[in-house]
């Protein structure tokens, strides 16, 4: 049985509570939100603290969020209970032109005055004001320059960067009754989902020329507090599609055609994927001609069912779940202290040769027969919620007590960077919570 | 709090409330939660001093039961943001609407108290407060292994699901925690308590 182990604390931890913790996109540091109104910068190589953005800030800083596709500059946005969001800039080495020095705000860096402080100091280059109250997350798009923010007045508000620290406000989406507390974008379209108090998840799309609703998610029966996108290329975590049987196969084509699946998680306790049906274009029936406005309207809305909810081994509110990019794994945790991995994997029938597609997937499991027999059975009383899916959602680890007595605000997946990496693509998870610690842990198979 | 719904609370006499008596004088619960700075650090000093907290921490773990009776005491002196009167002696907060429930398997190390709150009056936001202090009491006083889960009594008001929710949520108190008008009145509550 896997598990999941220490590797490392992030010294020095912070004194008050930590919300959550950003990788870079492609440097092995991350940028983790603190309750005492900064940002603190760790190395994955090294875990120690590397710097410190402070000062923008009056109130804590609840997420933050690296500006991915960033060349030669790193990119970070705080989101603050103030109501605002900053906007951090810090050259890196061997990256491009560096500009002008520009005015800076920043309070209680180390002292900046010869140019070879430049590299590590972060400036402060632009406020975006607009919410009416806490921000409780945001999120760059991956595929073009929009930041989303969600706050507490229930609104989502989508920003476009546009030349020199400007950012417009391109839409104040409103449709939620509640706190928005979390926002993702899609991999590979403009399309963004948002989590609320509300209990419900929505997702956004322009429409012509204005941001929209396009799809609303209903189900949970408590907050939703994390939603995310899986990886566009997670389908090819099941396995090879050699020895596929008919039925999966199907599967694989609906889910290629559907395209990323969505997962959330909630303080109902159970983490839900949801999956884009998407529509058949019907045909016109004769005669018809009026039929562009028609068209506009179907055409923007999509339907998203409910798909599978993951075993559920969390007995207080679920905060947070991240879905890795390599390899398809789940990770998530809550109030409970416990962070618990799972897999997808194919579902065992009768009428399957051989229990062996599993095994494509690297985890070396146990014995197959009486653990397949307890997955079936867990199965038939509905601990995933639907009968009968294709592919079915597996506990793989679980660690408990992972930040001591305290709650886990936070956890995800980061490419493992320091001296300990075993292989290619080797993944940590880092956890950040209350007790104001970061921690890293490895995933052993 | 101009609008007094509730002008005539039936007052119990603050010697009739259940309470302990103590053998041991050491009225101030060490944990292990105060060698770190409180959860809400915009609320009053932390229960004890730094020094004690290191020799008392052997004292906690000879496992002092944390019980109903010690949650109530904490929470029955908080005073009520309307009437000059603690929450014990409106009834606001009664013995038997409290309950711990031990942890769930055998390594972890959570324990819920539940405490169930009878509002004197049924101005939500008064009812909001009155939570918003037991809850903040009880987070700063208990150990952190303690989840504390303040909810509206069943049956006494119309919002209770609002409430609870508000409650709940732990993000939307420790922002309500550092908003300065919220954290007096808080305070004000709070400052009736040993």
């Amino acid at each position: 049985m896997p598990s999941l182990e220490l590797l490392a604390t992030c010294t020095p931890p912070c004194n008050t509570r930590t919300w959550l913790s950003a990788p870079h996109p492609h440097l092995p540091i991350i940028a983790t939100a603190c309750s005492d109104k900064t940002v603190r910068v760790y190395s994955l190589q090294n875990f120690q603290q590397q710097s410190t953005i402070s000062g923008g800030h009056k109130r804590s800083i609840r997420s933050c969020a690296w500006k991915p596709n960033s060349k030669g500059e790193s990119v970070l946005a705080t989101g603050s209970f103030d109501a605002s969001a900053g906007i951090w800039r810090r050259w890196e080495e061997g990256g491009g032109v560096r500009k002008p020095a520009e005015i800076d705000f920043t309070t209680g860096l180390a002292g900046g005055d010869g140019e070879e402080d430049e590299e590590d100091e972060w400036r402060f280059a632009v406020i975006l004001d607009g919410h009416d109250s806490e921000i409780k997350s945001l999120a760059f798009a991956p595929t073009a320059p929009l930041l989303a923010t969600c706050s507490r007045d229930k609104s989502v508000w989508i920003w476009e960067e546009l030349e020199d620290d400007n950012f417009e406000t391109v839409a104040v989406l409103q449709d939620h009754e509640g706190d928005v507390k979390c926002v993702a974008w899609h991999p590979k379209e403009e399309l963004l989902a948002s989590g609320s108090y509300d209990d419900n998840i929505r997702l956004w799309r322009e429409d012509v020329d204005d941001w929209a609703c396009c799809a609303l998610l209903t189900g949970h029966e408590g907050t939703v507090w994390w939603v995310e996108f899986e990886d566009a290329n997670n389908i090819y975590a099941l396995g090879s599609s050699e020895d596929l049987n008919d039925t999966q196969k199907d599967y694989v084509d609906t889910r290629l055609k559907a395209g990323p699946r969505l997962i959330s998680c909630s303080d109902d306790m159970t983490i839900r994927t949801w999956r884009h049906v998407p529509k058949d274009k019907p045909e016109l029936p004769a005669g018809q001609i009026k039929t562009t406005s028609i068209w506009k309207n179907r055409d923007f809305e999509e339907e998203w069912v409910e798909e599978a909810r993951l075993p559920q081994v969390h007995e207080r509110p679920v905060y947070c779940v991240s879905w890795s990019r390599k390899t398809g794994r789940v990770a998530s945790t809550g109030s409970d202290g416990k962070i618990v991995v799972y897999e997808e994997r194919w579902r065992s029938t009768p009428d399957t040769k051989s229990n062996d597609a599993s095994g494509d997937v690297q985890m070396a499991g146990g014995a197959p027969g009486p653990d397949m027999e307890d997955i079936t059975a867990k199965k038939l009383s509905g601990s995933d919620g639907h009968k009968g899916g294709v592919t079915e959602w597996v506990v793989v680890a679980e660690a408990e007590n992972t930040h001591d007595v305290f709650e886990v605000n936070h956890v995800i997946w980061a490419p493992r960077a320091d001296k300990g990496k075993r292989f290619e693509d080797e993944e940590v998870l880092i956890s950040t919570g209350d007790d104001g610690e970061v921690k890293v842990w490895t995933f052993d198979t | 709090m101009d609008n007094k719904d509730n002008v005539n609370p039936t007052i119990i006499n603050p010697s009739d409330l259940p309470s302990r008596r103590r053998s041991a004088p050491t009225t101030k619960r060490v944990g292990l939660f105060d060698s770190l700075a409180p959860a809400y650090p915009s609320l009053a000093e932390p229960l004890s001093s730094p020094e004690a907290s290191e020799a008392s921490l052997s004292d906690d773990e000879e496992a002092e039961e944390i019980d109903e009776q010690e949650v109530y005491d904490l929470i029955s002196t908080i005073s009520d943001p309307e009437h000059p009167l603690s929450l014990g002696s409106l009834g606001v907060v009664k013995l038997e609407d409290i309950a711990i429930l031990p942890p769930t398997s055998a390594r972890s190390r959570i324990s819920t108290v539940t405490v169930l709150v009878t509002p004197t009056t049924s101005a939500c936001s008064l009812t909001t407060v009155i939570g918003l202090g037991v809850k903040v009491r009880l987070v700063n006083a208990l150990p952190p292994r303690f989840r504390i889960d303040v909810r509206i009594k069943p049956g006494t008001s119309s919002t209770a699901g609002e409430v609870n929710k508000q409650l709940g949520d732990k993000e939307r108190v420790a922002a309500a925690m550092e908003n300065k008008s919220l954290v007096n009145v808080v305070n004000q509550m709070l400052a009736t308590c040993e």
